[in-house]
């Protein structure tokens, strides 16, 4: 048995030779650079914390790089959960969420623990330019990250878009971290992470966005059906 | 059904430009596609659409096959997919009516010139789905092509495509039904 005529044809009409994508982890990697910029772009900017002798080395940088370390990798799981077959178990999915979370979660209480900046006065202020500033900073790699995972194929958009959004948006609050002195729980916890859980949404939609343009392609496919079939 | 390393290396000639191994990848795992879709749609002929889509989207992410890992995991979840994807499609089509041997035809025009009513209803019933929605949808409904693309998800061409084709298939039964 062979492939039906029209269908041969049909493939045969845009047939190349392609070269077979990378490891979803290696391609992850492309993402470095970016994630590079979104760590020092903050403190280049603006400062390092004021805080950052009492925190020591590994308080600022040491966490900001693990955080951000954690970011990427979690980029790499969204880009493995964009090929058909490699999809993510739910409780795989929610390992990939709970981790980033509780990393920023334990990262906050440690270095609350080392510099307790208390946050006084127009909280609000500070809240908003660290939501602004962390959102701004993880849409240029959300972005980037889109068209590593469109690249591929994702047959659950939301899922992949909801990982690579949440990786983006952890590597961006690691470099805000480095210059926002107020490691407060309830600052970093609403004004930060707020900041990540949007650019997790944003990530979504932007992968269920890219779907549905690839669906609109899908449908443009007139059925492929031997002639058997309908009285075609 | 070739065994698995057999396929993974017919899959890695497809990815790298001998053309010739769709035939056998499509002998391969065609049946247990078709098996799969069969399953989900129970429809003979919707489960054999289903696998032709399958296929092309398939050709279309073939560079997403890593050969270090077995095929048909890879080629069902585009199945799913492919299944998923014509599922939503469906869902948001409006009404059109798979018996339409009951519908009331403002027949006019042409379709009037070749036969009575009941003709072009049994002419109607047997134009592939697909058009058929497209000419019901056009001609009896009175939907522009813009609505009918918009409803079915697919481009204003597509859908003047379906709906000529369509009218082509229901002149040529009808053409038929009279020379009888």
């Amino acid at each position: 048995m062979s492939a039906p005529g029209e269908l041969r044809s049909r493939l045969a009409a845009d047939y190349q030779p392609v070269r077979a994508l990378r490891s979803p982890w290696t391609r992850a990697l492309a993402i470095v650079p970016l994630a590079i910029v979104a760590l020092i772009g903050a403190q280049l900017a603006f400062n390092v914390r004021s805080d950052a002798p009492s925190l020591g080395w590994l308080g600022v940088w040491g966490f900001s790089i693990a955080q951000s370390a954690i970011g990427i990798i979690v980029v790499g799981a969204a880009l493995r959960e964009s090929i058909p077959g490699r999809h993510w178990s739910s409780a795989a999915i929610a390992l990939w969420v709970a981790i980033p979370i509780a990393a920023i979660v334990v990262i906050t209480l440690v270095s609350w623990e080392a510099s307790q900046v208390i946050l006084r006065g127009a909280w609000w202020v500070v809240a908003g330019v660290c939501f602004a500033g962390s959102a701004a900073t993880a849409m240029p790699v959300v972005a980037f990250a889109g068209i590593l995972a469109a690249r591929a194929y994702p047959t659950r958009p939301a899922i992949a878009g909801l990982l690579f959004g949440l990786g983006a948006g952890l590597m961006a609050d690691a470099g805000w971290r480095i210059f926002c002195h107020f490691s407060e729980p309830a600052h970093v916890l609403s004004a930060h992470l707020a900041a990540v859980i949007l650019s997790t949404i944003v990530g979504a939609l932007a992968a269920v966005s890219l779907s549905g343009l690839r669906g609109e392609e899908h449908a443009l496919h007139e059925p492929v059906r031997p002639r058997r079939d309908h009285g075609d | 059904m070739a065994d698995d390393s057999r396929l993974r290396e017919l899959m890695r000639e497809y990815q790298s430009g001998r053309f010739e191994a769709v035939d056998e990848i499509y002998a391969s795992i065609a049946p247990a596609l078709r098996r799969y879709l069969l399953s989900q749609a129970r429809d003979g002929a919707k489960a054999d659409d289903l696998v032709q889509e399958t296929f092309l989207q398939m050709h279309r992410a073939r560079h997403t096959y890593d050969p270090s890992y077995p095929l048909m995991p890879w080629a069902m979840a585009i199945a799913r997919h492919v299944w998923l994807m014509d599922r939503r499609t469906m869902s948001r089509r409006p009404w059109a009516p798979d018996d339409v041997t009951a519908m009331e035809l403002p027949v006019k025009g042409e379709a009037a010139s070749y036969a009575e009513r009941d003709q072009v209803r049994n002419a109607l019933g047997k134009v592939a789905p697909a058009k058929r929605d497209a000419v019901i949808q056009h001609h009896v409904l009175g939907f522009s092509f813009k609505e009918i693309a918009q409803r079915a998800g697919i481009a204003e061409t597509a859908a003047k495509l379906r709906s000529s084709r369509g009218m082509a298939q229901l002149r040529a039964l009808l053409k038929g039904g009279q020379e009888k």
